[in-house]
């Protein structure tokens, strides 16, 4: 794939790519730009290579995730040197800007959204916010079809289960 | 789970959807901030590398000028060194003193074993 042709891909699935990296970095929005800018670096030196094994939206995806991963590691081993007091690091939680802006409703589901386990939380924002099929979340996240279906089944459980719990 | 309340589920993520959407930042900004992270502005580079430059040639220029013997290393007079092992003591066997000697005829040594035809 050309650079050109690679750019122009990454235009059109920014907004989705952007949803997914909040996903990947619980929530906290400028996390979530970091590991998009290093995904798009990583993509555009050649580091992360497109292959045509999946399609570029599952392939872009995973490159996401596993950035997202890398740069939280960092974070909290930065928070585990002495180094960590000359400047803050993201913790992993929503940052209060983002909650703030979002709307009622949408607040109460990255809430509930929050109280789940990562994989759970994964398939299920893969599934229903990408609407990406429970084999392509599958191959998003590294697992195999049968434990991303049992994260979509008990995830969507326990997710409906807090969002009735917590008082509208 | 009823597929109505999948449906509703559905509802929620896409409106969750609409507002990461509304709040993202554009494509090319996003791109060229990538792209200001991975290149340091030159001049800041150029500076770090000349500082560089410079103390690898100030420590080569110190170490040239400042060696007490510039030709030929370092020299050791062999006759006055003595050095012991400190595994030295395992050679010392009892009974040695009869493989120095040398042996005389009708006087047995005193530290002879007698049990030993």
């Amino acid at each position: 794939m050309s650079p050109e042709a690679l750019e122009l891909e990454l235009d059109r699935l920014h907004p989705a790519a952007f949803g997914w990296a909040i996903a990947c970095c619980a929530g906290d929005r400028a996390a979530a730009e970091d590991a998009l800018q290093a995904s798009y670096l990583k993509i555009l030196d050649g580091q992360a290579r497109f292959d045509g094994r999946a399609s570029f939206r599952t392939w872009l995806f995973a490159v996401v995730r596993n950035t997202a991963a890398e740069l939280r590691r960092r974070a909290a081993l930065r928070r585990l040197l002495p180094l960590a007091v000359l400047g803050a690091t993201p913790d992993g939680r929503p940052d209060p800007a983002t909650v703030l802006a979002r709307a009622d409703a949408t607040r109460r589901l990255t809430a509930a959204l929050a109280a789940l386990p990562r994989r759970q939380r994964e398939v299920l924002h893969l599934v229903f916010y990408q609407d990406l099929t429970i084999a392509e979340a599958a191959e998003v996240a590294g697992v195999s079809l049968g434990t991303a279906r049992t994260h979509y089944e008990r995830g969507k459980a326990a997710l409906k289960k807090l969002l009735k719990d917590e008082p509208e | 789970m009823t597929e109505r309340n999948d449906h509703d589920l559905g509802e929620q993520f896409h409106a969750l959807r609409r507002e990461d959407a509304a709040a993202a930042a554009p494509f090319h900004a996003t791109l060229a901030a990538a792209r200001a992270r991975r290149a340091p502005p030159p001049g800041r580079r150029t500076r770090w590398l000349a500082a560089a430059a410079a103390a690898v040639a100030g420590v080569a220029l110190a170490l040239l000028f400042t060696r007490p013997d510039r030709g030929g290393g370092v020299t050791i007079d062999l006759a006055t060194v003595r050095w012991k092992a400190p595994t030295d003591f395992l050679l010392a066997l009892p009974g040695e003193e009869l493989l120095r000697a040398v042996p005389e005829l009708g006087r047995p040594r005193s530290t002879r074993d007698r049990r030993i035809p």
